[in-house]
């Protein structure tokens, strides 16, 4: 039954999440929404399979369930100032690389488990390039520059990163993100490090089942694949659309801030999706309580439909707030700064957090230093 | 010598007066458990008036809290102060039958202080075992630290982390349980991971050392059965233990064989992906196609090591002890044979076949002259279990049914199983003062008159009993 079923966060967990956090809770979701794409772009970058990023998705949401969010980002900082980019570039990417270490190590470490294992060099490479200035991550389209592509990365270029990065070189003076030895260095330190910590937070329990190979197998079952009324294009088309949009919608729910994962057994999840889609593509569904054929009560499927469906609205909305928190940048990730600075602007602060935790927390000057440089920086590029 | 008195058996006053006894204390019981009925019947009518009362009194102050909608979903807010609800309460109102999945939970590892250490047990290639108590229920456990190597540069071993997570997926009785992971002290750095796994007392291969007289056939059997068994729990999961030997196969004082070690072990699919490492196994027990560099292996590599297995269990000595590969597969070709494409078609695409001489005309198996005193049935198992085309090798479910366990002697049970002093628990071998055998040639005391004793019936219904080794012929 391993293979169909996962460990669920208890009801304890849930609630210290939603009532203890240092964080207020729509921050704690952005950090959340935020970290969650990155690491479905590097995946993506990394030429993954979607089953190893989203066993990622998994692990990380079980993690910051177990782990308060900012307390283990606090831990994880104590080399930062060996990571150095090119130069004017610099406190920004400090920031952010430090922050997001949690997305690299969970996504190095269940690559590691997979049959796609990933060198630590890859990640920081992936992981220093979608951080940068440069890359297309969390780029609003509208916004006017298009995204240039990214650079080689010298000499020790994989051929994951050429690959994925189709090379036209581009005439625009972008910032090249380069990653010194020294700054892999610290990296793979912090990596290695944060994968200790994460397993341990997880009582070294890696297992993660997903709902998309049972959601393909409903769906066959359910004879959807032969007898589908489909609107406009042909019947293969219908099948390919319905499928697509199944597996679309699990997607999607690895970024729920309702941690449906976490909460549901992937059966469960798989008639959500399929429902969903189906109702989507209009595809005519049995008329009996099918779903109690996969041992899915109503209840359960009307809750995650709905959760389901609500996620694509509410990241739209997220990318909105984000924008606002980080000060109008146009694109990038959320940084450990944004955060810092909401939380200033709400009169928040985050020393609560670190007096709960018990840990000597000095926000030192090198800190205090690189924020101030960011700041400016921020202002720079906005005015 | 028939005796001529009154059989032992007939009735006499003494019978009767025993007979009157026992009717008597019949009837004292009966009447006690009358009492007891009527008392208890008095009981639940109280009990019910009283509940009847609170009913009334409850439905009058509004409804009643443990009588509301059962919960249906499950809760995402703990419960306060309310008592925990019975979950059969809550089943058995579903209409309709649906199976509920349990995954269990995750959380934080413990620490290894919540251990006291024993005494260690052995330290192999991979990791120390120690024994250890748990401080809290004084239960023995077995620790088993993963050696960590601070100059691999990719931090916890995947083998590790690939043993913790097949082990927790498995539960099976001949498969070592693991029963938590624990981390050393210091929660800032992972260092120390240690697995908790259940204490065995022995491994096959130190009982193979020390036992004075071999396995009996019987014993063999169980022994064999529960590995196949274990093998087959596996092999249903798609895992591959890739390590199987005496060393890694533990036994308890009740019997009871469990596979440990899962360093070397993998989820493989079926058909097995094409890039496995042929560097598995330890080298004795090493089935040829890894050995002539198969990177496509499926389960017939783990019943190649069960098949050493049972040979070393019928010898207590290794079965094929090569030097090296090279001297290994000579050994194997020595006790096997030598591969045809008759024996093992398509062998010679395998790397490191094309370029291996062998005799003109292969050689013929030799198992069933090295193993005499095997049934032809146990010898036609081992001999399929060591045939060199893994596609020849019986599955094994196939082995489970195999007609050497359901012929005599019947594998015994686990619990007539001998026991062992423990290596691993410390104990001593105990010397006992028992009489030495007879010398041979010595002569029969002559003083006792065994006529004046009847053995006629403790011999009586043997031929019904499992038999076990006992004396057989030797057939070269």
């Amino acid at each position: 039954m391993a293979h169909m079923t996962n460990p669920l966060a208890t009801p304890d967990q849930l609630f210290q999440r939603r009532s203890l956090g240092a964080l207020p809770m729509e921050l704690q979701d952005m950090i959340f929404f935020s970290t969650q794409c990155l690491t479905q772009a590097a995946g993506l970058l990394l030429q993954l399979p979607q089953s190893v990023t989203a066993q990622a998705n998994v692990l990380l949401a079980r993690y910051w369930l177990v782990e308060n969010m900012m307390a283990h980002e606090f831990s994880v900082r104590f080399s930062s100032s060996g990571l150095s980019l090119s130069p004017n570039d610099e406190p920004k990417k400090l920031n952010g690389v430090v922050l997001q270490d949690v997305s690299a190590a969970t996504l190095y470490l269940v690559a590691k488990l997979s049959s796609h294992p990933v060198s630590p060099r890859d990640v920081a490479y992936i992981y220093t390039y979608l951080l940068s200035s440069c890359s297309a991550f969390f780029h609003d389209p509208s916004s006017p520059p298009p995204p240039p592509p990214p650079p080689p990365f010298g000499p020790e270029t994989t051929t994951t990163t050429t690959t994925t990065s189709t090379p036209s070189p581009s005439e625009k003076n972008t910032i090249t993100p380069y990653l010194s030895p020294a700054a892999y260095q610290s990296f793979h330190a912090r990596l290695l490090h944060l994968e200790g910590l994460i397993l341990a937070a997880l009582g070294f329990d890696t297992h993660v089942a997903l709902p998309h190979p049972l959601a393909i197998t409903y769906l066959q079952a359910l004879d959807f694949f032969s007898f589908h009324k489909d609107g406009g294009g042909s019947k293969e088309a219908g099948k390919k659309a319905l499928a697509a949009r199944t597996v679309a919608y699990l997607n999607t729910a690895l970024l729920s801030p309702q941690v449906l994962y976490l909460t549901h057994q992937p059966p469960a999840l798989a008639v959500a999706a399929v429902y969903s889609a189906a109702r989507d593509v209009g595809a005519k569904m049995p008329e009996c309580e099918w779903w109690e054929v996969f041992d899915v009560e109503r209840e359960e499927l009307g809750f995650l439909v709905v959760g389901m469906r609500s996620v694509e609205g509410w990241g739209r909305k997220m990318r909105g707030d984000m924008k606002e928190v980080m000060g109008g940048r146009e694109r990038g990730m959320l940084m450990r700064k944004d955060v810092e600075g909401e939380l200033k602007r709400r009169g928040l602060m985050i020393v609560g957090d670190e007096v709960q935790n018990g840990s000597k927390m000095m926000v030192d000057a090198e800190e205090e230093a690189a924020k101030r440089l960011d700041e400016k920086m921020a202002e720079m590029e906005s005015g | 010598m028939a005796s001529k008195s009154k059989s032992r058996w007939a009735d006499d006053e003494a019978d009767a007066a025993l007979e009157a006894q026992r009717k008597k204390e019949k009837e004292e019981k009966k009447r006690l458990k009358a009492e007891k009925a009527r008392k208890l019947e008095a009981e639940r009518k109280a009990r019910e008036a009283a509940v009847a009362a609170a009913a009334s009194t409850s439905q009058q102050a509004g409804d009643d809290p443990d009588r509301g909608p059962p919960t249906k979903r499950r809760r995402i807010s703990p419960e306060r102060d309310e008592p925990p609800q019975t979950s059969g309460a809550t089943t058995t109102t579903d209409s309709s039958n649906l199976l509920r999945f349990e995954g269990g939970k995750f959380g934080r590892s413990r620490s290894v202080e919540n251990y006291d250490k024993l005494n260690d047990i052995e330290e192999g290639a991979y990791g120390w075992v120690s024994r250890a108590k748990e401080t809290a229920t004084g239960k023995v456990v077995a620790l088993k630290r993963l050696k960590m190597d601070p100059k691999d540069r990719s931090g916890v071993p995947v083998t590790g982390l690939r043993e913790i997570q097949i082990l927790k997926d498995c539960d099976h009785r001949n498969v070592v349980k693991l029963l938590e992971v624990v981390v050393g002290d210091d929660t800032n750095k992972v260092e120390n991971i240690f697995l908790v796994l259940e204490f065995l007392e022995h491994d096959l291969k130190s009982i193979l050392e020390d036992m004075p007289s071999p396995f009996l056939a019987s014993e063999v059997k169980t022994l064999l059965h529960q590995l196949t068994s274990g093998l087959a729990y596996l092999h249903d999961h798609f895992i591959l233990h890739r390590d199987l030997k005496t060393s890694n196969l533990l036994l308890n004082n009740r019997g009871r064989l469990k596979i440990a070690d899962f360093g070397m072990a993998r989820y493989v699919s079926d058909p097995p992906p094409a890039n496995l490492t042929p560097l598995v196994v330890t080298l004795w027990y090493r089935a040829p196609e890894l050995l002539l560099g198969e990177t496509r292996y499926g389960p017939a590599i783990d019943m190649w090591s069960a098949g050493c297995v049972f040979g070393e269990m019928l010898t207590r000595e290794p079965l094929l002890q090569g030097r090296n590969e090279v001297d290994q597969l000579t050994k194997i070709f020595e006790l096997c044979g030598t591969p045809s494409d008759e024996t093992w078609p398509n062998f010679r695409r395998l790397p490191n076949a094309r370029r291996l001489k062998l005799p003109p005309r292969p050689t013929p198996s030799s198992v069933r002259a090295k193993f005499p005193l095997l049934t032809t049935a146990g010898a036609s198992l081992l001999g399929s279990l060591l045939s060199l085309d893994p596609s020849r090798r019986p599955t094994a479910h196939e082995v489970l049914e195999h007609e050497y366990f359901q012929q005599d002697p019947r594998p015994k049970a686990e619990a007539m199983f001998p026991t062992f002093p423990s290596k691993a628990g410390q104990e001593r071998r105990r010397r006992r003062e028992t009489p030495e055998a007879p010398a041979r040639g010595a002569q029969v005391s002559s003083g006792m008159d065994f006529g004046a004793v009847d053995f006629g019936g403790i011999f009586a219904r043997r031929e019904r009993e499992e038999r076990g080794g006992g004396f057989s012929l030797r057939m070269v």
